[in-house]
Parts: structure tokens; C-alpha cells; sequence
């Protein structure tokens, strides 16, 4: 039982239809800010248990959960006298592999038969007459009506539902949020009330009537009760303190977490989504399914923390779904690229049918930065620092001083994992340049070894075919052979002792970074081999 | 184990309870307990609670039109005509034919002095009331369309919520509920229905459709028209004593039905009661309130409009069905007057249901208001006076 396809409407930043496919086990959303990933696990979460920031959603309903844009065109029109549609949020959740009868039908947008359930916000139409009261005295709406809105949360057999009744159960970590820190955490008591099964949730909630219970029995709060009904003669009827017994299930929003003895809410954020992501996980009711959504889990936790985590939902997410957001490469590369979604313009990517080696491979190494070249506009790849460096500054000469990220071109250092990364960006058709050493050898290293993608129109392999000039460094030399001199006082050498170009190059190679960095930071612009420049005409390439 | 079974059975001979047995009695999967009535419904909902102390997840009790609209009528509800796909469905109780035309004001469309009515081609207006409340004489037959429609998944997707269907007072359903009951029969859920053909006192609907089972012929329908691949076990004898009614209540009702097997009073310690007022009584309507006053009876009448004495209480016939009572005290109409006189009276099939609903209320007395002359004998009745002769 999990869930396969999320339909959002008008909520938040999507504006009109938005929807993405999810796997079994891990999936991964990745996107740049705003893109919606928070977005997506939040509505997720809110079809599912009706919560939204902690809170029940149902009486707090505002205009701030509709698409800003939506929101416009539907006031604009209303100016413009029209009789607009009221706008109307929906969230939809498909389930998979399950047998769940009850929530079976037709009753979604896309009128298929399926099983899941519809989560809207939508005009109330009892209030018809009042609306169309309030159009009527003129054009002062100037925001959704939301006061005549009502929630309607059904299955996909129009049968009303609630928290309870779904049995996908779904829990939202966020380690990013600081505002919930009033009592007991919701999230927490959540997970924990999930996990217990009905009889440990009668006990529970009895033990916890039995201590209020004792309470007001107890002799010293008597006293104090017969003193207040003494002196409050405001009626016949006898005043006193007591606790509350009015709510079932009280026990969730008084009781207290405590780890080691310290409120769950004092310890550290780090810890607590770890706690919260392992006690969701765990989770072993066999009739229920447990879904797990992870917001940002690298924020907050250390390196190390993180590896723990990521190695607590590799290793119990067996039969359970998760879905991460995250900015991380470490992340998804340890959670495997081939889980990847990519969120984009309110589009979805996959990365379907990477080599099976080139995920492992990513996995073992996680510290590339996979994230990055996916992204960004376009990408290029360099072997190391120095091939960086003058990569940029070359880009840096040609536009104004301004960084190739400025951009959105990503200048990215993969060490000789070249081919790693362009089977991945061949995969989502990412615009990519290579910019590679020859390494003495044109015809092996550069056409022959990438001859698998000479097909793909975004790759771009970016060498020089001189097999005498063999790395950054004599290609860099030849390209300002004509004035050695300026080279040398910008890298700091002697041009009397370095009067050859053989020589100028092997110091070069010698002192790899030192030399480049001194021609990035140079007040004196240089001259850049061809296959450099010609990279950087690629990138202003639409 | 899929297993159909129909099983008849006279008044308080324990359909009811034997339902409510077999539900508690399943190990895994979840119940359906269905019922024409709201009555019966929480009937069954009261003796459920009074074994088990609360209501057992895996059983839900749902009356017949309930439970259509649930699991009938929305799930697929816009399979048949998309435009109603949004719609919140609505269900309207009529009494009499649905749908009929009218006119600007409201009135209905009359041609020769007769009614006349929306087809189905004019599927909104022949289904649904204008706020799309679906009329109660056709949700059966929506149901079943959409079922033809969506080429079987809704029934299959009530067969995998549902192991067990069990239908209390099965004569009650007629027409498109009878197609119903066969495609439950043909799918993977176990369905016992268990009714009594002499207690036909309400229809779902008055439809043509299969017309000549609506008369408490569901066992001539489940003989005649299942089909070779479609089993189920008819049960005539297992339910066959009267744990209610005594033997005098039990050969008296029994006259009116006399080519059906006749039931007789069971032998259980728990059920019998020692009394000196028992059997079948007549009194004349001027003792009525002297009886009232002394034995405390429920009165039982044919509609709210017949007289009785409103300070104690009353139902009409079709409510008290599945109901016990101590006593009763029965208000019969004209033509059960004739029947009483004279048994081989043609007794209309409703007014015959309903007087045998009314007898077979009583554990201990039945008692006939009725003027009768001390001279003539009334075969198995009891004539009853306050002035101490007790005239047989």
C-alpha cells in the first residue's frame, strides 16, 4: 500500500494542475527554491491527515493557501464584471498495490476508476445567496471569499473521510521549522498514537483520566475548591478548579515527550528529526502503511548525523514509501540517483533506467555533486581547480566580469567521473559541456571514449585534438605564446629563468593550483586556449 | 468458503437472531447486515450490542436503500451520465411511482385523467428529484446499470469490502433488487438471506420487473431464475419453531398461510412463560379500555388514521414487524373482519401480511377487537369479557 500519483490544483505555488508520479521505497525531490518541493510533501500530508503546520486545518482556513496568481485572474475578472468561479484548491492522492475497497470509485478529477482520496477547499454553495449578495454591492472583494469555503475530504467512492479512516498513515518531518514549539509535539504524539494499537490507546488515555482523576481528589485542591466556591457567591451554583476532562484523547496534546529526561522540544533540532524519522519508520502496524516525509534533512544535522539518518531510512524503509526533499547531492547520491525527481517550472523529471554501476557508483562516492549539474541551466564539467578557475575567468572576460553562475551555468569539478555525469544528464536531456585534457592521446581519450554520446545534442565535449599539448597547462602556455613575459609576472615567475615555453609549462605543472589561481584573481586578462573559448560561446548558445 | 443460502422461516422463529449469531461469529472479514426498515435496523443494531457490549468492527448494519446509495450509487455514480460527476447524491423516499411530468406550476401532466412519467432517456429526470436526491423506486436499477457498466467492478468491489451479506427480511426487496441478489449470489461474498413470505407488509418498490416474486416469492426466485452457475441452498427447516409465540398464536397465524409449513411453539425453558391470560382473544370494543388498563397490550393498527385510545401505545402493523411484545392488542380492518369470520375469505395479500404481522407480535396474548355474538363460534378464538363468563 503506498501512494502513486499526487494531482494539485491552485494550492500554493502551483497554479492551475500539478502532478508527480512516486515510486516504492525512497523518492527524491530535488528542485531549486521555490520550485515547490515543500509544497508537494506539505499537500501530501495535508490530503492524508487534514494537518497542515500542526494544526487541523478545518477552522483555519485562509486565503494565503491559494495560488497567488489564481487568486488575481479570479478577483481581476470580478472587477471587470464578470462572474468568475470562485477558485477551489484541490489535492488528490492515488493509492497503489492496495486492496482498499472502501476507497475505490470514480470519484476523482480525472474520472477513472481508482483508489484514493480528494482533498478540496471549496466554495460552501449554502452560502450561494450571500455570495452572490456581496458581488452584487460592488467591487470591494479584494481576496477570496474563504469565510464561505468549506473542506470536503473524500474517497474516491464520495464517502466522507477522516484522519482516521486512511489507512496510509503519513507523517511530516521538518526539521526546517521552528514554529510549533508550544507543548507537546504534534508530530511526535502522532507518530506515537499511530504506532499503538487500540487497546494500548484506551489504556493509555484511562492511566491519564486516572491521574486527573487523583488530582482533584486530593485533599490540598479540596481545600482549595471549598474556599473558592466559599468566597465566589456569584450564584447557587458551586464554582471549583478542576482539570480538563472534556477532550477524548487529551493525553496527546499534555502529555510530554521527554528524552533522557529533557522535553522533546529542548533537544536539538538534528536530534529531534532523527527521532522523529526513526520512530516513523519503525513503525510496525501491519494493517497500516507508513509514509514518511522528510523535509530537508541535511539542515541541522552534522555530516555524520546525517549518515545516520540516511542510513536509518536505507535500512528500515523496507515496505514503507519516503519522500525526501533536499538540496543535497550528498543526500540523494547516498538515497540513489535512480529515486530522483526533478521539480522544475512545475514539471517532473525522473531519471529512468540509469546504469545500474553509474547509482552505485554515486552511492559509494556520494561527495560528487550530482545535484548541481542537474539543476542548474546548463553545466560544465571540468577535471579539477585549475580547469575551473580559468574556465571561469575566460566566461568572467567575455561577460562583463560577471561568475558563469550568475548565469545559471554551473561550473562543476568531477575529478574523471566525466561519463558518470553525462549518463545521467543524457538521461533528462541537460545541457552539459566537457572541458577535458587530451592527455596526449585525442583519439583514444576524447573520441573514442566519448564516442557513446556523440548522438546526444546536450553534450558537449570540449578538447583539443594537438596531442603534444596534453593538459590545462601547455595548452594554456601555447595559447599566450606570443607574450610569455606577461604570463610569467602573472604567475610570479622570472621570465629570464622561464624563457621557454617547456619550461613556463612544467612549473605550470608543477604548481597546479597556485598558477591558475593567480590568473583568475589578475588584474591583466590572458589569452585562453581555443577549446576553452569555445565553451564559453557554447554557454551563450540558447 | 463461499456459501449462498436462503432461508425461510415463520414469525419468532429466530431469523433475525440467527442473522446477529452468524455475524458474531465470523472469524475474519467484515459483515454486512442489510434491512428494508430503519426499525429492524436498529433492531439488529440493539441485540448486536446486547451480546457482544459494542458494536464489532467488522460489522456494519445498513439499511437496504443505505447502503445502496453508499456503495451502489457513488462510487461510480457519474459511469452512466457524466454530468452528475461532482454532484453530492441525495436519496428521496417515494411511495408511489418517481418521476412523474409536470407542468410550469407544478402539476402534474395528466393525459385521459392519467399521469404521465419521464423515461429513461431522460436520465436525469427519470432517476434523480431536481436537487439530485435519486427516488427510491429506481436506485436498484441504477445501480445495476452501473454495475453493466462498469462491467462488474461495482459489485466485485462490494464482494471485497463485504465477505459476508447478509439480508434480513428479504421479501421485502423486489424487482432490480432481486438482479442485486443474483449478482451478490454470482460474486466472491457469502450472502444468507433470510426472510418470511407471509410478512410481506412493505415493497422496496412496486415494480414490473419480476413482479410475480413481489409476493413473498423469493424462493420461486431463487428456483426459477439464478441460473445452472448460480448455487444457493434453500433452508426451510432449520428456523422452523416459534421461539415468540405460543402454540394457540402459532395455529391461528398459521391459517392464514395454510399452504406453507405451519410453525410451532418451541420447548426452551427461557422462551415460556407461565401466564393465565394466554392464547388468541376477542373482546368487543367496549372493553377495550378496561382490557387496556388490565393487560397492558400494544395497540396495533393499519395506519396512523384508525382509532384506538391514544393513551397507550400504538404502532401501525408494518412498524411492530421484528418487534416482541408481551401482548397485543389488534385493530382490524373490514376485510380482516371477513377473514376472521370466515377463513376462506379472499383476504388481499397485504391485509393478510399485515394481520399475521400483528398475531405473531405476541408472546402470550393476541387479542382481536371485534363486536362478535356469544352464540356464533369463531374457529381458534377465544371469545374474552370482563363480566366473568369467558365464552368459548
Amino acid at each position: 500500500m503506498r501512494i502513486g500519483k499526487v494531482n494539485i490544483e491552485n494550492y500554493k505555488c502551483f497554479e492551475g494542475r500539478f502532478s508527480a508520479f512516486f515510486n516504492e521505497g525512497i523518492n527524491i525531490i530535488v528542485g531549486d527554491n521555490e520550485a515547490g518541493k515543500s509544497t508537494i510533501l506539505e499537500s501530501i500530508n495535508l490530503a492524508l491527515t487534514g494537518v497542515l503546520n500542526g494544526r487541523y486545518l478545518k477552522n483555519e482556513l485562509s486565503q494565503y493557501l491559494f495560488n497567488y496568481n489564481v487568486v488575481n485572474t479570479y478577483l481581476e475578472s470580478l472587477r471587470q464584471g464578470q462572474n468568475p468561479s470562485l477558485p477551489e484548491i484541490l489535492i488528490e492522492v492515488f493509492f497503489d498495490e492496495c486492496e482498499l475497497p472502501l476507497f475505490e470509485g470514480n470519484g476523482n478529477s480525472e474520472k477513472v476508476n481508482g483508489c484514493g482520496v480528494i482533498f478540496k477547499i471549496e466554495f460552501d454553495s449554502t452560502y450561494q445567496g450571500e455570495y452572490e449578495a456581496l458581488v452584487a454591492e460592488g467591487n470591494d472583494i479584494t481576496t477570496v471569499p474563504i469565510e464561505y469555503y468549506k473542506i470536503n475530504w473524500k474517497s474516491f467512492a464520495r464517502d466522507s473521510v477522516t484522519a482516521r479512516s486512511i489507512p496510509i498513515k503519513s507523517v511530516l518531518i521538518d526539521s526546517t521549522s521552528s514554529k510549533y514549539q508550544n507543548g507537546s509535539d504534534v508530530y511526535l504524539s502522532r507518530i506515537i498514537r499511530n504506532d499503538l494499537e487500540d487497546s494500548e490507546r484506551v489504556k493509555l488515555s484511562q492511566a491519564y483520566r486516572k491521574m486527573k482523576d487523583t488530582f482533584i481528589d486530593d485533599a490540598s485542591v479540596r481545600a482549595i475548591n471549598e474556599k473558592i466556591s466559599g468566597k465566589a457567591k456569584i450564584s447557587d451554583k458551586n464554582l471549583s478548579i478542576s482539570v480538563d476532562l472534556s477532550t477524548q484523547n487529551s493525553w496527546e496534546t499534555t502529555l510530554m515527550t521527554y528524552l533522557d529526561n529533557v522535553p522533546f522540544h529542548q533537544i536539538g533540532k538534528g536530534e529531534q528529526c532523527i527521532i522523529k524519522t526513526n520512530l516513523a519508520i519503525r513503525h510496525e502496524k501491519s494493517k497500516e502503511a507508513n509514509l514518511v516525509l522528510l523535509e530537508e534533512p541535511e539542515n541541522h544535522l552534522s555530516h555524520s548525523k546525517l549518515n545516520l539518518l540516511i542510513k536509518a531510512v536505507t535500512d528500515s524503509c523496507d515496505g514503507k514509501q519516503v519522500i525526501i526533499s533536499t538540496h543535497s547531492s550528498y543526500v540523494a547520491n547516498k538515497l540513489g540517483l535512480e529515486n530522483l525527481i526533478l521539480l522544475n517550472d512545475q514539471t517532473v523529471t525522473r531519471l529512468p533506467e540509469l546504469p545500474t554501476e553509474t547509482f552505485t557508483f554515486f552511492k559509494k562516492l556520494p561527495g560528487y555533486q550530482t545535484l548541481r549539474m542537474l539543476l542548474c541551466r546548463k553545466a560544465v564539467l571540468v577535471e579539477g581547480d585549475s580547469d575551473e578557475l580559468i574556465f571561469q575567468r575566460a566566461y568572467m572576460d567575455a561577460h562583463g566580469g560577471r561568475l558563469p553562475i550568475e548565469d545559471g551555468i554551473d561550473v562543476i569539478s568531477v575529478k574523471l567521473t566525466f561519463k558518470r555525469f553525462l549518463d545521467i544528464a543524457i538521461k533528462i536531456n541537460q545541457p552539459v559541456a566537457v572541458i577535458t585534457d587530451n592527455d596526449s592521446d585525442y583519439a583514444n581519450k576524447i573520441t573514442k571514449k566519448y564516442k557513446d554520446y556523440v548522438g546526444y545534442k546536450c553534450v558537449n565535449i570540449f578538447a583539443d585534438d594537438r596531442d603534444e599539448l596534453n593538459t590545462l597547462e601547455p595548452q594554456f602556455v601555447d595559447a599566450n605564446i606570443a607574450d610569455l613575459a606577461t604570463l610569467c609576472d602573472i604567475v610570479s615567475i622570472s621570465s629570464g629563468t622561464y624563457d621557454t615555453a617547456k619550461k613556463v609549462s612544467d612549473y605550470m605543472v608543477g604548481h597546479k593550483t597556485g598558477w591558475a589561481l593567480k590568473v583568475f584573481e589578475s588584474d591583466t586578462a590572458l589569452q585562453y586556449p581555443e577549446y576553452i573559448n569555445n565553451a564559453v560561446v557554447w554557454c551563450d548558445e540558447k | 468458503m463461499k456459501n449462498n443460502k436462503l432461508i425461510i422461516a415463520a414469525a419468532g422463529s429466530g431469523k433475525t437472531t440467527f442473522l446477529v449469531n452468524q455475524a458474531l461469529a465470523v472469524e475474519s472479514g467484515a459483515v454486512l447486515i442489510t434491512t428494508y426498515t430503519e426499525a429492524n435496523g436498529r433492531e439488529i443494531r440493539d441485540r448486536i450490542v446486547a451480546k457482544k457490549g459494542c458494536m464489532p468492527s467488522n460489522i456494519t448494519v445498513q439499511t437496504w436503500f443505505a447502503f445502496l446509495l453508499q456503495h451502489g450509487v457513488r462510487p461510480y455514480q457519474s459511469v452512466l451520465n457524466d454530468s452528475i460527476h461532482s454532484h453530492d447524491i441525495g436519496f428521496f423516499l417515494s411511495s408511489e411511482k418517481s418521476g412523474k411530468k409536470l407542468d410550469a406550476e407544478g402539476n402534474p401532466v395528466l393525459i385521459k385523467g392519467r399521469p404521465i412519467y419521464w423515461g429513461g432517456k431522460d436520465f436525469l429526470r427519470y432517476y434523480f428529484t431536481s436537487r439530485f436526491n435519486i427516488y427510491s423506486d429506481k436506485i436498484s436499477k441504477f445501480v445495476f446499470n452501473t454495475d453493466k457498466a462498469t462491467k462488474g467492478k461495482l459489485i466485485s468491489r462490494i464482494s471485497r469490502i463485504y465477505k459476508n451479506i447478509y439480508i434480513d427480511e428479504v421479501q421485502d426487496l423486489a424487482g432490480f433488487d432481486l438482479e442485486l441478489i443474483k449478482l451478490m449470489f454470482k460474486s466472491n461474498s457469502s450472502v444468507i438471506l433470510v426472510g418470511d413470505p407471509r410478512q410481506v407488509t412493505y415493497l422496496t418498490h412496486h415494480s414490473t420487473k419480476y413482479g410475480k416474486y413481489a409476493n413473498g416469492q423469493i424462493k420461486l426466485f431463487v428456483e426459477k431464475e439464478l441460473g445452472k452457475r448460480i448455487q444457493c441452498e434453500v433452508d426451510e427447516t432449520t428456523l422452523s419453531a416459534s421461539h415468540r409465540n405460543n402454540q394457540a398464536i402459532c395455529e391461528y397465524s398459521a391459517k392464514l398461510y395454510p399452504d406453507l409449513p405451519a410453525p410451532f411453539a418451541c420447548e426452551c425453558d427461557s422462551c415460556r412463560v407461565d401466564d393465565a391470560h394466554v392464547g388468541v382473544f376477542m373482546i368487543k370494543p367496549s372493553e377495550v379500555d378496561q382490557y387496556l388498563s388490565t393487560y397492558k397490550p400494544v395497540q396495533l393498527r393499519w395506519s396512523s388514521a384508525s382509532k384506538i385510545n391514544s393513551n397507550f401505545p400504538a404502532l401501525n402493523f408494518g412498524e411492530s414487524k421484528g418487534a416482541t411484545m408481551d401482548r397485543v392488542l389488534i385493530y382490524p380492518t373490514n376485510p380482516m373482519k371477513e377473514w376472521i369470520k370466515n377463513n376462506a375469505y379472499a383476504l388481499k395479500n397485504e391485509g393478510r401480511s399485515k394481520l399475521y404481522v400483528g398475531l405473531t407480535r405476541a408472546r402470550l396474548s393476541s387479542t382481536i377487537v371485534m363486536d362478535y355474538q356469544e352464540s356464533n363460534c369463531i374457529d381458534g378464538v377465544t371469545f374474552f369479557t370482563f363480566t366473568g363468563n369467558v365464552v368459548n
